[in-house]
């Protein structure tokens, strides 16, 4: 009866794509290896033949279109079509004597950890050569241990490196936060980590006790799940490590569960918890969307009014800032990416200004920081590719992914950095470091980007941690 | 002045569960519906507030008076075309149906308005708060909204013991055969309670959409607390609802106190506790249990 059942319900069912372990996985895994390996022995042939012969190299793209993180995911498309627009994909890419067409096959991950590994093997099955991958560790860290299963080369973005490394077996971060273990051979990514945000935060908090007499009491709302125990066991000490004059005294909300309603208790902890029962003028979070609404609207009730709020996760797009409405204003976050940045395009030469601009003039709505992310993911990939000899051979692929050093639409970026300062160096080869910059988020202005004004933009009003992007802001206390 | 400060943020949520209980309690206690997609339609109704009152030009603070009579024909045809249909074969597929309309509903939600987080917008309002002691802010929005399910609870008090149709409701939510013996139309009759349900569910989605943001699949948590009160009150009884949502408000306002991850841990304990002690609720009937 059960042996009816089960395949049906396994087909049925694309959430449940992921139980499909056992013997079909093992099958599957027979059938991509003989299928690389004749396709390895076709290039091999094609290469010895000397004549100018073509081929395809499949890029296999993962994001979250759909679900939770849809908003990551939201300039995708666009992304894509300037890729797909641009020279080495709209004409092909020479390697050796071959020519080789570029096709990029999108998957979704439905915002959903068990899709990403359904929609991994998929690609792998159709032969890619190689798959990129985008945005929060519910996306990459499926995609990219699927793909160190299956030895593809992958590369990963918008993902703390930290939980990134962390997600291989036999890797982990050691508590002075470098890593620790042998890392994935056919991995790599960008984006930056804890020291970054604390980098980034910190010396905006120093600004404003200066400007405004704030006192070193920091709020941490920390919710109790991956995300959040991270912060919660990492950024105190990182802050108090990287900034041992700053004497800050962190004040823990407690770990509350997601999508909680009400956060009375935590305000009142907030408003009295700080040294000698002072208010924290200080807040820091990693919540999820939907709490940090809810939290800053009754903040704003009971009348905690902290002077500057740093958050992390929250924040990142213009969505979230029109739902909090005239309560975003002066609400500080991270960016990887700004139109404001001296950056462009490796591909076209396109900067990133143009770049933002041209988004906003088709039609999809303010700029959004993901988009230089995933373009600088097929920037990469056409790095790594002008490198190897042969692109269908795996570990080549792998090993110029792992040492690209270029500058493109996230500005420079070199995945085997060595440097004495922590923030610049790669922890492990295969990571490139983003800096971020500091920004806030006030009423736009016609003199942005592209003669365009919403209704909330961001600023930047700190760039600690990369001077090449220039302010175009001032950093003013949230709460004055 | 803490502890006062815990009661009265207690009773203020309390409200909020109140208001979104009281629908999923008639329904019970007159259609004998579990009513599964209660959650969604709430949601639904946010989803309805924010993208139609920008059209019509309405603020967002009165898009209830649009939404509210919509959400009434809404229940009356939700009722006698698909829901009945299932009351007349068994419970079960009541069970079933609403549970396979949730679905549909947060799917639906998903394709046509993405995943992305709404919020009814009313401006500064939302930020604004009454100070009348000194560790105490009340906040205007959630005060409305306590006011607005004691308002609400009182009208359906007012309405089922005093009017006509009132009365009807009742006799079929005591004995629907006994009813129909009377000449009494019960299609018509749970029409009419299905309407009143779905009026309510609107004016709390309204409610939870202009105090926090929400998602196609935000439905859920609350349908649980809503379960809660509903239990905790007692099964039928109105007044049990507003002093099950503030009893379920007030033990979370608590359990937050000690630590803010027993936030959730001390309502589902208090429920429990009811569950236990007094299985037909603070105010039910032992007899509306058979």
């Amino acid at each position: 009866m059960s042996e009816e059942i089960n395949p049906a319900s396994n087909e049925g069912i694309p959430g449940w794509g992921g139980f499909k372990f056992g013997r079909r996985l093992g099958l599957q895994a027979a059938a991509v290896m003989a299928a690389s390996g004749a396709l390895a022995t076709l290039a091999d042939v094609s290469a010895a033949h000397a004549a100018t012969k073509s081929g395809t190299i499949k890029i296999g793209f993962v994001s979250p279109r759909t679900g939770a993180l849809a908003d990551f995911a939201g300039p995708d498309a666009f992304v894509l079509q300037q890729i797909r627009a641009s020279s080495y994909f709209a004409k092909g890419i020479v390697i050796g004597k071959t020519k080789y067409h570029l096709q990029i096959i999108e998957k979704d991950t439905q915002s959903l950890g068990n899709v990403a590994v359904q929609v991994t093997q998929e690609l792998i099955n159709s032969g890619c050569d190689l798959i990129v991958t985008s945005s929060a560790p519910e996306t990459t860290i499926p995609v990219a241990t699927t793909c160190e299963q299956y030895k593809v080369p992958c590369l990963a973005t918008v993902v703390p490196w930290e939980a990134w490394w962390g997600g291989f077996s036999g890797a982990s971060i050691s508590p002075e936060g470098a890593a620790v273990g042998k890392g994935p051979k056919y991995n790599s990514m960008f984006f930056f980590g804890v020291p970054h945000f604390a980098g980034t935060f910190v010396p905006m908090w120093e600004r404003i006790a200066h400007l405004t007499k704030a006192n070193r009491n920091v709020a941490e709302m920390f919710p109790n799940d991956a995300d959040g125990n991270a912060f919660r066991a990492s950024f105190a000490p990182t802050v108090n490590a990287m900034f041992p004059k700053g004497g800050y005294n962190f004040v823990d909300g407690g770990a509350y569960t997601d999508l909680t309603t009400n956060y009375s208790s935590m305000i009142q902890t907030f408003k009295t918890g700080g040294k000698g029962g002072a208010q924290c003028d200080l807040f820091v979070n990693a919540p999820l969307p939907p709490d940090f609404q809810s939290f800053w609207t009754q903040a704003s009730q009971q009348n905690y009014n902290p002077k500057l709020a740093t958050v992390a996760k929250v924040m990142l797009f213009p969505t979230d800032a029109y739902a909090l409405g005239a309560l975003s204003n002066n609400i500080a976050t991270d960016a990887w990416f700004t139109p404001y940045s001296p950056y462009e395009s490796s591909l076209t030469g396109q900067t990133a200004n143009a770049f933002a601009a041209a988004y906003q003039a088709a039609g999809h709505g303010q700029w959004v920081q993901s988009m230089g992310s995933t373009y600088s993911l097929f920037e990469i990939a056409i790095q790594a590719l002008k490198k190897v000899n042969n692109p269908h051979n795996r570990l080549d692929v792998a090993h110029a992914l792992q040492t690209v050093n270029y500058h493109g639409m996230c500005g420079p970026l070199n995945f085997n950095a060595k440097s004495p300062n922590p923030l610049l160096a790669s922890p492990a080869k295969g990571i490139a470091m983003v800096q971020p910059v500091g920004v806030q988020w006030k009423p736009g202005s016609k003199d942005l980007v592209g003669h365009r004004k919403y209704a909330w933009s961001q600023w930047v009003v700190d760039n600690s941690l990369n001077k090449a992007i220039p302010l175009n802001g001032t950093l003013e206390p949230t709460n004055g | 002045m803490i502890w006062l400060n815990i009661v009265i943020q207690g009773a203020l949520v309390g409200g909020f569960y109140a208001l979104f209980a009281c629908g999923l309690s008639l329904m019970f206690g007159v259609l004998k519906v579990i009513n599964l997609a209660h959650g969604d339609m709430a949601v639904v109704a946010g989803y309805v507030a924010v993208f139609l009152s920008p059209r019509l030009h309405i603020p967002g603070l009165w898009s209830f008076l649009v939404v509210v009579p919509l959400f009434a024909l809404l229940g009356y045809v939700v009722q006698r075309t698909v829901i009945q249909k299932s009351i007349d074969r068994d419970p079960f597929t009541t069970l079933l149906v609403t549970f396979g309309l949730s679905v549909v509903i947060e799917n639906l939600l998903l394709e046509m308005y993405s995943a992305n987080g709404q919020s009814i917008n009313i401006g500064s309002l939302i930020g604004e708060s009454w100070h009348p002691a000194s560790i105490i802010y009340i906040s205007y929005v959630s005060l409305a909204v306590l006011a607005a399910a004691v308002l609400v609870l009182l009208a359906l008090q007012l309405f089922l013991s005093k009017s006509g149709i009132g009365r009807l409701i009742r006799a079929v939510a005591d004995d629907q055969e006994a009813a129909q013996l009377s000449g009494a139309n019960y299609r018509h009759v749970f029409g009419i309670a299905a309407a009143i349900a779905f009026a309510t569910v609107a004016l709390a989605g309204i409610a939870y959409g202009m105090m926090t943001q929400f998602a196609p699949t935000s439905g859920g948590v609350n349908l649980l607390f809503a379960f809660e009160v509903v239990v905790i009150g007692g099964i039928g009884s109105l007044w049990g609802t507003l002093v099950g949502g503030i009893a379920l408000g007030i033990a979370q306002q608590f359990g937050a106190h000690i630590n803010l991850s027993y936030q959730i841990l001390a309502g589902n304990i208090l429920f429990l506790a009811v569950l236990a002690v007094r299985p037909q609720g603070l105010f039910g009937r032992r007899s509306s249990l058979a």
